[in-house]
């Protein structure tokens, strides 16, 4: 008994290293952004003062800050719905025991290769490529469709459309990794079994691949969304750093940083800004993980709970 | 018994002799603080007694944006060997610099010495971190430092930062193409042609027909910002209020008819276009060849901007004042109050900014990296200062202007002194319209008027929108209703 009681100890302990640091870098900075937004504090006067919750009731009386959450829903949205849908296309195929495609890991890498550039040399190369006197407009114009050039980064659909296929463009390859991960991981019995029992690719994507897929897909749709909601560089680096053209790609993050940026430093603004994003987050992503439970699960679980009470209430009688 | 007791002795010896020392020193260095405090009373009235002690060893740790600094803390090595200058360079392209700044308040990271960019050099000056240099008021009046450059780093009557740099603008223009439309190329008359606005604009047309509308009279109209704003009667603010000059309004009217009638060529400032129209490799996107008649550049924009992107074109540039005189930049120099040194730290920045040795070594390219190298062996290899800096002494420029006849900078601008041009326009120019929040007013204005310029959105909406952006940067500036409403 006191071994095993001892081994418990010791998980702890191993464990402990992650905790602390959790608590120091993770826990204690929310905490401390959750402190600062009820407050007027800035970097260029350090003691500010407690003002309750103006600096919410600021953000809602601007209409900068539900532009930016509408921005930044769009764009995530936007880039989020292709990107599943090509990436899992895409591991379909490269999985699949029909097809068998070759040079597999060649193109997985290919088409993760866009994650490792850099987001400011991306941002800079779109900027280039776009701008007034830059090759798109003189091969649009030299081809014929259009008439002359157009300032495309002064657009507002083509400015939110270039941030958008960047965001796509960068981060479908990441996808496809993780979704061939978790479908490589399905038996293929599973498969060879429906095979031979005659059904069709499209039956078994939607009866084997996507139930065994859950936990990934949750994993995937929580860690974008995360990612999506925090959204900065390459909106920031793309235009002006201020959401330009009429803040159409202004998200939460920039209007976060224009006022921690501004001229005195308005931290306490700022966190504010921090603080409703992260309550929005979170209430997403639990209730993603509330509508992709797994109900079979949940349901066995509950039952199961039943029967030890009544097991146990079997007993007591018994004893009784 | 005997040797215990002479221990003892000796032992109290010792420490009296140490305590001793001690209190000498201590009282030395009291002395010493008496001392600078009269001599900086003394420097009032022109007494140059105010260096600190020499034989103290003291680390200056100096912060800047850009590393041209480090070659006056090398220099300044040099002069007083005692002193190791830390120099750390943090750049200030997304504002890293001055976040970095702002967070090292009260801290023990609070660098000595630090230098503050025009964009954001009153936002210091305004506040309560920098020490007092009035001591140093003597020197500029010694060495006729320029008014703006002095009034730009004072606040209330207490000077604060200190420039070696004073930056006038000036309006460069192709010879080859004022000879081609306006008939001449000479300086005085194309300035003539330009003197004001209307001129201005009536030259504009000019070129524009004389070559079909292939030669564009600037890159962008928004390079025509600075000259309006610098000729405001008023700050963008005054009392924590917005202020909306009429010369912000006529900029904009300016902007559109500029875009409207083709007069410039659309490239924005900084972007590839405007690069290309210094070396004509300016294309349009059918093919067609452009060109970019004028650049409104400052002091600076010559050795930095313009030179190193004018291909081949060099010796077919001329340098004038332009319609409206302006200053565009610039880097002053402060001590932080909270500096262990701050001596040392004012020393530092009477070296840099207030200094006629360092400002003619600095102007006249001394400085080069064999110079820097000999002093301190772990300069980096492309740390150097080249000739042509316009500096902020009105007694140094006077000195030097002659040694720019017949230098390359002469040869590049067809035979002209830019020493000089620069030296009429320099005491023409305002100080007292900087304000520490010009950059981000003025940046969101940019991208706004952008639009309109574009047809994308109209006038009203324009300012609309532009004070919407201001009173989201600037939660407690109280802002107009917009122009016309």
């Amino acid at each position: 008994m006191k071994l095993i009681n001892r081994k418990k100890y010791y998980g702890y302990l191993f464990i402990a290293p992650f905790i602390i640091g959790f608590l120091l870098f993770g826990l204690y900075p929310v905490y401390n952004t959750l402190a600062l937004s009820f407050t007027n504090t800035t970097l260029m006067v350090r003691e500010g003062s407690f003002v309750g919750l103006d600096n919410f009731k600021r953000l809602f009386a601007d209409n900068f800050f539900m532009k930016a959450v509408g921005n930044t829903w769009l764009i995530w949205l936007m880039n989020f719905v292709p990107q599943i849908g090509i990436a899992m296309l895409l591991s379909v195929w490269f999985t699949s025991q029909r097809l068998r495609l070759k040079g597999v890991g060649v193109w997985r890498a290919l088409f993760f290769l866009p994650n490792l550039l850099m987001p400011a040399a991306i941002a800079g190369l779109f900027f280039s490529l776009f701008s007034y006197y830059g090759p798109i407009n003189q091969f649009v114009v030299r081809a014929g469709f259009l008439e002359e050039a157009m300032h495309f980064l002064q657009n507002v659909p083509v400015t939110r459309g270039l941030v958008v296929f960047i965001q796509w463009w960068m981060w479908f390859g990441q996808t496809i990794i993780i979704l061939m991960a978790g479908m490589t991981s399905i038996p293929i019995p599973l498969y060879e079994a429906a095979m031979v029992d005659g059904a069709s690719g499209w039956q078994m994507f939607r009866r084997i691949t996507l139930p065994l897929l859950k936990p990934i897909l949750v994993y995937i749709f929580v860690t974008s969304l995360v990612g999506g909601m925090q959204l900065f560089d390459i909106p920031y680096l793309l235009t002006d750093g201020r959401g330009s053209p009429q803040s159409s790609i202004l998200t939460n993050n920039i209007l976060m940083y224009s006022k921690f940026a501004s001229s005195k430093g308005h931290i306490g603004a700022a966190s504010s800004v921090g603080v409703l994003v992260f309550i929005m987050t979170t209430i997403c992503a639990l209730s993603i993980f509330y509508f992709l439970r797994d109900k079979d699960a949940s349901k066995e679980r509950k039952e199961a709970k039943k029967r030890q009470a009544l097991l146990r209430k079997v007993r007591r009688d018994e004893n009784a | 018994m005997r040797k215990q007791i002479l221990l003892v002795l000796s032992l109290i010896l010792v420490l009296s002799v140490l305590l001793a020392a001690c209190g000498g020193s201590n009282d030395a260095a009291n002395n010493d603080a008496a001392n600078n405090d009269m001599a900086n009373n003394d420097a009032a009235n022109n007494d140059t007694g105010a260096e600190p002690d020499m034989d103290e060893e003291v680390t200056l740790n100096v912060w800047s944006f850009t590393n041209e600094i480090m070659t006056m803390a090398v220099a300044f090595e040099e002069r007083y060997p005692n002193v190791d200058v830390v120099y750390t360079m943090i750049p200030m392209t997304d504002g890293e610099y001055q976040t970095k700044l702002k967070a090292s308040i009260g801290t023990d990271d609070v660098p000595d010495v630090v230098a503050l960019e025009a964009a954001f050099v009153k936002e210091w000056v305004e506040a309560d971190f920098l020490a007092n240099l009035n001591d140093l008021l003597p020197y500029t009046e010694e060495l006729q430092t320029y008014p703006a450059v002095v009034e730009v780093g004072t606040h209330d009557g207490v000077a604060k930062g200190f420039s070696y740099q004073s930056t006038p603008g000036g309006f460069f223009y192709r010879r080859s193409i004022a000879e081609e439309c306006l008939g001449t190329q000479d300086p005085a008359a194309v300035q003539e042609m330009v003197k004001d606005l209307d001129a201005f604009i009536e030259t504009a047309a000019t070129i524009k027909e004389c070559s079909d509308g292939d030669y564009y009279m600037v890159g962008t109209s928004g390079a025509m910002l600075n000259p309006f704003l610098a000729n405001r009667s008023q700050p963008w603010i005054v009392d924590d209020t917005l202020v909306i000059d009429p010369q912000v309004e006529e900029f904009v009217d300016f902007a559109k008819l500029f875009r409207d009638e083709g007069y410039e060529s659309q490239a924005e400032q900084w972007s590839e276009g405007w690069f290309a129209g210094m070396n004509d490799s300016l294309v349009d996107a059918n093919g067609t060849p452009k060109k970019i008649f004028s650049y409104f550049l400052p002091t600076w924009g010559l050795p930095y901007v313009l030179i190193p992107n004018s291909g081949d074109t060099g010796g077919d540039w001329a340098l004038i004042n332009g319609p409206l005189p302006y200053q565009w930049g610039g880097t002053w120099v402060g001590a932080m109050a909270d500096s262990p040194n701050l001596d040392w730290a004012k020393e530092f920045v009477k070296f840099v900014a207030l200094d006629e040795e360092n400002l003619t070594n600095w102007a006249t390219g001394v400085y080069t990296n064999e110079y820097l190298k000999a002093i301190d062996p772990e300069t980096p290899d492309d740390q150097a200062q080249a000739p042509g800096d316009f500096v902020s002494s009105a007694v140094v420029v006077e000195k030097i202007t002659d040694q720019f006849d017949g230098s390359e900078l002469y040869e590049w601008l067809g035979g002209q002194n830019n020493y000089k041009a620069f030296g009429d326009a320099a005491p023409k120019v305002n100080g007292a319209l900087l304000t520490g929040s010009d950059d981000a007013i003025q940046r969101a204005l940019q991208s706004q008027l952008e639009q309109y310029l574009l047809g994308e959105i109209d006038k009203a909406e324009m300012w609309n929108l532009w004070l919407e952006q201001v009173r989201n940067e600037f939660p407690e500036l109280i802002i107009p209703d917009a122009p016309g409403s």
